[in-house]
């Protein structure tokens, strides 16, 4: 009940805000700073150590009072100042796939002092750690694992310090709407696209030849080892070798209805798979989803293209 | 960047960071307890060491609570209490040691740590010296740096990375420090009854005085008291300071008899001289003063053997004024029962002596031959030292006065005495301090332990009492000079000063007696009165506790205030150069005109697109930019470069 009340007066006094725009320096305002459990407990070490120095009128007693005392509000003013002014952007937040760990980056700048132990957390997650030295950009990143697919939102970060001596915790909060992709988690078994799904172009049947990559087919002997598909056989499937067809026109379908599974998550699983597959080949494909079409194409910026429309596929909206 | 664990594990050098400091705080303390205590810390401390460096298991739980009851049995049997002074510190540190051995996790560690600052004030119960101070100020420093490192999570922090900011801490804490120290107001007295032991240890005279007592306590080199006159410093040898009189006597040992308080009629035939005693605490009642006392502080009274006392024993410092008469004339009308106990003695105990006082009686005509045949007798062939023969336990006064022969002022006092006792005088030891040693640089005259001394009194119908000390009848010298004069220097030090030629030693040790005063005076001994006395010398007669927190808060935001400002001045980015200054105007001329550089967008991207935007700016922005990227990134720009390329981008008009 008193949590439950701790909390919302907490929601209520720190209340989300809507996401900055970056960047966000740590003005003083922004800042709070409040004794930590280990203050609390310095503060009645403190307060016996001066009724002790009190009741045996112990001069230099009362001199080690007064220097921890003010000791510990320098020190407080050190932490505040520690954090004060440092400069926050959104750092990179590069898509995983499902199954894997998804990293929030945040980049953290000094305008001159080294600022030690600078914590970063979302929620009451685990805290990473930096040190923020001047006239460099500090990375850090997040972790979080991502388990599905979609878009996973890091939330409202806390960035806090208790250096140099841990008798105060400051902190601030800054929301930066940071997003990972995550993409569906392929499916392994899914291996190549079904020869169904390729499409020849209007000049007629692919002729072999070594123009340009055609498909893979199972390896035979006497077949030339530059043709083998090494990065298959290094992700442990079998020998395949390379086949190419001597027309550029050869077009590869990735398409929904094609991708037999049970079930959404499934069939999209397959579809990364094969996403993955025809751009390690270096084949041209398109991807075709209930409601999204995206046209043929190669390349980082297509796959990545291709994988976030797997992402971020909505059943319900096509 | 690394990730720390939910819990963190205490880092190895942390650990020995915090086992070294504590080693440190501690070690005075071994050096003046039972050398158990000293055995039983250092090895637990070195066990948590080997358990840190090894990365070896904590004991069991079973164990750390057997060595907790041994210890604290230890405790009980050493001292038969576990409360007090000496055997409260002893429990105190081997529980430190054993909360070190099981410390696992932060919390633990913090804990430890404040046990460390409390352990800093313990070392306070025994002495507030300059040196101590500046010891355990390297403790408090080591004790900081400690929790730097332990909060220095994600990288190992450098020696100079955990030292550095603690003393910047610390030297920041110092003018708060000063102002608490100043204007907090102190109580009278102590909040809890203090332990009975609390100034245990402290040398003095004491209420009995047999041969050896005060060659014993001559060898201590530690203060007794220090005194300031007004006005000159009566002779040398007028400086007897006047402490426990002993009246009561078994044959070997004399001791402080049950003189009442009342009356000690005395006439007096000069100015009083008058001076202030700074005295060391003694646990004892007595207040020395130079013979005879005038006028006593508050609280103090006499008693008919012009003794002085203080209501309650001597347990801190204290600082009193006093005056005396130096030439008086006392006692001619003593009391029929007081020179009966100046008589009494055991005639059973050291027969030769009493057989020769009453051989000198017969043959004397009157008390002034006898005496000066007692004068002879100890002028003859005695030897004053410091390390006389051991004595036989039954006749110990005969032993020394016809076989040995060598002694120090007790045996001469005791001896003597006696002497007058059997001859039928009365008589009575006088124990207190003779001389001192003057410090050119206050002015302030020193007496020590070493200056400890005993005489006689005896009574004689047309004088009263009279102060006869037959130790100047066998060392003169002892007397006129001081005791490093008719030895030769006692201690290491008075060695030192006397092989050194230059005196530059003598010099030194007579500043650093000066320092020492008045940190006594003005740090240690800084109290209720003193602090009244700095605000009256301020302007500021009445001060009560409003003021003072009135003034406390003040300094509070003053310094605060300037901590902060000072701090955020150093963080402070710097200057930025002359060329980034003109180029974020050149930028911000062109996003008022519409075209905003991305964060991301390098000049010579940012150009381009401004070309292809507005291609009649091209000229103008293509030589600005040209400029700042030269100045910026290619070989620089000398002042004049930099004022064009100023005096250019205040002539770009975008629009």
């Amino acid at each position: 009940m008193i949590a439950n009340l701790r909390q919302s007066i907490s929601d209520w006094i720190f209340r989300a805000k809507a996401p900055e725009s970056p960047p966000v320096t740590l003005v003083q305002r922004r800042i709070f700073i409040l004794p930590t459990k280990q203050g609390y407990a310095f503060a009645f070490t403190m307060l016996i150590l001066l009724l002790s120095s009190i009741n045996y009128a112990l001069s230099l007693g009362f001199i080690l009072s007064f220097t921890l005392v003010s000791m510990a509000g320098v020190a407080m003013l050190h932490t505040w100042r520690n954090l004060a002014h440092l400069k926050l952007r959104p750092g990179r937040c590069d898509p995983v796939f499902a199954g894997e760990i998804a990293h929030f980056g945040v980049t953290v700048e000094t305008p001159a002092l080294t600022r030690f132990s600078i914590a970063v957390r979302r929620g009451r997650d685990e805290a990473v750690y930096a040190d923020v030295a001047p006239h460099e950009i500090t990375a850090i990143a997040l972790p979080e694992a991502a388990t599905r697919r979609g878009i996973a939102r890091c939330g409202r970060l806390e960035i806090f310090t208790r250096y140099p001596v841990g008798l105060f915790h400051a902190w601030s909060y800054v929301d930066f709407d940071l997003k990972v992709v995550v993409y569906p988690r392929p499916d392994p078994a899914a291996g190549s696209p079904p020869e169904r799904s390729r499409r020849t172009s209007e000049e007629g049947i692919p002729v072999a030849g070594d123009e340009e990559f055609h498909m893979l087919r199972a390896y035979r002997p006497g077949d030339a080892p530059k043709l083998i598909a090494w990065k298959a056989l290094a992700r442990e499937q079998e020998l395949l070798t390379k086949e190419f067809s001597a027309t550029a026109s050869s077009e590869l379908w990735l398409d929904w209805e094609e991708a037999y599974a049970p079930g959404i998550e499934a069939r999209l699983s397959v579809l990364a798979q094969w996403v993955i597959q025809a751009e390690r080949f270096g084949q041209s494909y398109g991807l075709r989803l209930p409601g999204v079409e995206i046209a043929p194409g190669r390349g980082e910026p297509h796959r990545a293209r291709c994988l976030e429309a797997l992402a971020l596929f909505d059943p319900l909206a096509s | 960047m690394t990730r720390a664990p939910a819990s963190p594990h205490l880092d190895v050098r942390n650990v020995m960071w915090l086992l070294a400091a504590m080693v440190i705080v501690v070690a005075p303390h071994l050096v003046r307890l039972p050398y158990w205590v000293a055995v039983f810390f250092l090895v637990v401390v070195s066990w948590r060491g080997w358990i840190a460096w090894a990365a070896m298991h904590h004991p069991s739980r079973w164990i750390t609570a057997l060595l907790t009851i041994a210890a604290a049995a230890a405790t009980w049997f050493q001292y038969g209490r576990i409360f007090g002074r000496e055997a409260g510190v002893t429990l105190l540190i081997v529980m430190s040691s054993l909360k070190l051995l099981e410390m696992r996790t932060q919390r633990e560690v913090t804990l430890s740590i404040h046990l460390g600052f409390f352990l800093v004030l313990t070392n306070f119960l025994f002495s507030q010296t300059i040196p101590l101070g500046l010891y355990m100020l390297v403790c408090v420093w080591i004790f900081v740096a400690t929790l730097v490192g332990f909060n220095r999570v994600g990288s190992t922090p450098t020696l100079a990375q955990r030292l550095r900011p603690a003393a910047a801490l610390l030297a920041q804490s110092l003018p708060l420090m000063v102002a608490f120290f100043i204007l907090f107001p102190r109580a009278t007295g102590p909040l809890w009854a203090l332990p009975q032991d609390m100034r245990a240890g402290s040398t003095g005279l004491s209420e009995t005085m047999a041969p050896g007592n005060i060659s014993n306590l001559i060898k201590s080199d530690a203060l007794a008291f220090r005194v300031q006159f007004e006005g000159d410093r009566p002779a040398y040898s007028k400086l007897y300071w006047r402490g426990p009189v002993m009246t009561e006597f078994d044959g070997v040992t004399w001791s402080v008899g049950r003189s009442g308080a009342g009356s000690a009629a005395y006439s007096r035939r000069d100015q009083r001289k008058t001076y202030t005693v700074t005295l060391e605490p003694h646990n004892k009642t007595w207040l020395f003063a130079l013979d005879v006392p005038a006028v006593l502080p508050s609280g103090a009274y006499m008693l008919n053997d012009l003794e002085v006392r203080d209501s309650r024993p001597v347990t801190e410092r204290k600082r009193y004024e006093m005056s005396s008469y130096l030439d008086y004339r006392y006692g001619d009308r003593a009391t029929p029962g007081n020179l009966q106990a100046a008589l009494r003695f055991d005639p059973s105990r050291n027969p030769r002596a009493v057989a020769l006082a009453r051989q000198w009686k017969a043959e004397s005509a009157d008390t002034r031959a006898l005496l000066a045949k007692a004068f002879q007798f100890y002028n003859r062939d005695f030897t004053y030292t410091l390390d006389p023969p051991p004595l036989d336990r039954f006749n110990p006064y005969d032993d020394f006065l016809f076989e040995t022969k060598k002694g120090f002022c007790e045996h001469y006092a005791g001896s003597f005495a006696l002497i007058m006792r059997a001859a039928g005088i009365p008589s009575r030891v006088v124990t207190g301090y003779q001389g001192g040693e003057v410090n050119p640089i206050n002015n302030e005259l020193t007496v020590r332990q070493a200056d400890a001394h005993a005489w006689v009194e005896i009574w004689l119908a047309d004088e009263g009492w009279l102060r006869v000390d037959p130790t100047g009848a066998v060392s003169p010298l002892r007397v006129e000079s001081g005791v490093n004069a008719a030895l030769g220097p006692i201690g290491v030090m008075s060695s030192l000063i006397a092989a050194d030629p230059l005196g530059v030693l003598g010099r030194v040790r007579n500043a650093w007696q000066a320092m020492n005063s008045q940190w006594d005076q003005w740090v240690v001994g800084y109290d209720t009165s003193k602090q009244r006395q700095f605000f009256t010398s301020l302007g500021f007669p009445s001060v009560d506790w409003r003021t003072l927190g009135f003034w406390l808060l003040a300094a509070t935001f003053v310094v605060g205030g300037a901590i902060t400002l000072g701090l955020l001045v150093r963080d402070r980015p710097p200057r930025r150069e002359a060329a980034v200054v003109a180029w974020n105007r050149f930028c911000g001329k062109l996003a008022r005109a519409g075209l905003v550089r991305a964060p991301s967008e390098g000049p010579i991207d940012f150009l381009s697109r401004v070309e292809r935007a507005r291609p009649a700016l091209a000229e103008n922005a293509g030589d600005i930019t040209r400029r700042y990227v030269e100045a910026r990134y290619g070989s620089g720009a000398t002042k004049q470069e930099l004022r064009e390329l100023a005096r250019r981008v205040r002539e770009f008009r975008p629009a």
